[in-house]
């Protein structure tokens, strides 16, 4: 264990741990959009910026991204300072101008001083902020269906030769990652499109809700040896079906000893 | 459109069938085929054991590589510091004037792509514009002409 000063108070921390964990774990609120819990820091946000110092660095101070810093003893971290603020004002200014209609940049970049990017909005913006969470995403499942396409001002997400993508198996993960709500998806009747593809939803067989895709459980199955007919039925009917069990399991042991 | 992808497995067997060849193989079909077909992609990522949305990302960053047919002649106008300066941006609507397509296309029948190029390490011949891989300096919106009617020679 290490400690650490954020903000004035002495946080404990384990060492190494990614300054943004030990935040979020302490309560405090720092926007960070490139970052989710199930991959790889990426440090391409830039919008979880902190101030670090220390005791012995004679009034020196450095900016870090909390998402790919490690936690180290002695270290004095300001989350919101006037300077850290600063900079996240100015990669808002930068966000707002490229997604123009995204209503949760847009609502960030209002919270940081910034209710109107003050730069060009970009014409016909399909508010992506490109932070790779759902291709870094879908590449941790092990499906790598979606990558990044082009470079430069016209680098974009996009299925492989822009056709419905052959490894996809509509798990939707990379449309509930996105920061922005770009990637759509339809359920309708018992199919699910996504990225253009279609997929067949299993129906519990209890109550009839929809479930995962066919593709998506037959790809659990096969990595996981998970019996296929384990996705039946749905997790709140398999949860009533095992009470009932328990239950009657129970009321017999109760049975047997009166 | 219907390739004849035979070629491909000559290709192939050139380097190890690995993630690693990736860059090398695409090189090569692109030199094969001048672009890259579309089933080509699919059989490469399957040849390499490389998801196809890796071959596709990669296939659409570098600027060596290209998913429509390119011209014989590829002719590559250098828009970098110097040659702007010098007046690579009449050079460029001349060439365009003459060929009636813009940079980043291809004529119609296959003979000329136009392309832009940020400096090509020649400054001090500026204005310069490469045909293929024959550079050629100082040239003027005059100039430009000859080198089409010479490109089209061969
Ligand atoms: S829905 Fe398809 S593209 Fe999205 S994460 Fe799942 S497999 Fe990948
Ligand atoms: S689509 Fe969403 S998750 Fe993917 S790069 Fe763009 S903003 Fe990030
Ligand atoms: S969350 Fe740290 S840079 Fe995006
Ligand atoms: S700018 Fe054209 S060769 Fe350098």
């Amino acid at each position: 264990m290490i400690s650490m000063t954020i903000n004035g108070k002495v946080v404990k921390a384990e060492k190494g741990e990614m300054l943004l964990k030990v935040t979020r774990r302490e309560g405090i609120d720092i926007p960070a959009l490139c970052h989710h819990d199930a991959v790889e820091p990426f440090g391409g946000c830039r919008l979880c910026m902190v101030e670090i110092t220390k005791a012995d660095w004679d009034g020196w101070k450095n900016y870090v991204t909390a998402c790919l810093y490690p936690a180290e003893d002695g270290l004095i971290i300001q989350t919101h300072s006037a300077k850290v603020n600063e900079l996240r004002k100015g990669v808002l200014d930068l966000l707002a101008a490229r997604c123009p209609n995204s209503p949760e940049i847009r609502e960030l970049a209002a919270e940081y001083g910034v209710p109107q990017t003050t730069l060009e909005e970009v014409p016909d913006a399909d508010n992506c902020i490109m932070c790779g969470l759902c291709t870094r995403v879908c590449e941790r499942l092990g499906f790598k269906a979606i990558s990044t396409v082009g470079r430069g001002h016209s680098k974009q997400v996009a299925p492989p030769l822009n056709e419905a993508p052959p490894d996809c198996v509509g798990c939707i993960s990379c449309a509930q990652v996105c920061p922005t709500n770009v990637i759509p998806y339809k359920d309708i009747n018992g199919k699910r499109t996504i990225w253009e593809k279609q997929f067949e939803l299993i129906a519990c067989k209890e109550c009839g809700k929809h479930t995962i895709t066919t593709d998506f459980a037959d790809a659990l199955c096969e990595r996981r040896a998970i019996p296929r007919d384990y996705f039946d039925v749905c997790d709140d009917c398999r949860r009533k079906e095992l009470s009932l069990k328990m239950g009657s399991i129970v009321a017999w042991s109760r049975e047997g000893t009166s | 459109m219907n390739h004849d992808l035979s070629k491909l497995s000559a290709i192939y067997d050139r380097y190890p069938r690995k993630p690693q060849s990736l860059i090398a193989v695409l090189q090569d079909i692109q030199k094969e085929y001048n672009f890259l077909p579309c089933e080509a992609l699919k059989q490469t990522a399957e040849e390499l054991n490389v998801p196809l949305s890796k071959v596709f990302s990669v296939s659409t960053f570098y600027n060596a590589f290209s998913l429509v047919p390119k011209g014989e002649k590829v002719i590559r106008i250098c828009v970098g510091t110097t040659c702007h300066i010098r007046g690579a941006k009449q050079i460029q609507e001349q060439l365009e004037d003459e060929l009636k397509i813009k940079a980043g296309q291809t004529t119609e029948d296959l003979q000329f792509s136009l392309e832009v190029v940020a400096c090509v390490g020649a400054c001090a011949m500026a204005p310069v514009v490469a045909v293929n891989e024959r550079y050629h300096g100082n040239v003027t919106v005059g100039s430009c002409k000859k080198l089409l009617k010479k490109g089209k020679k061969g």
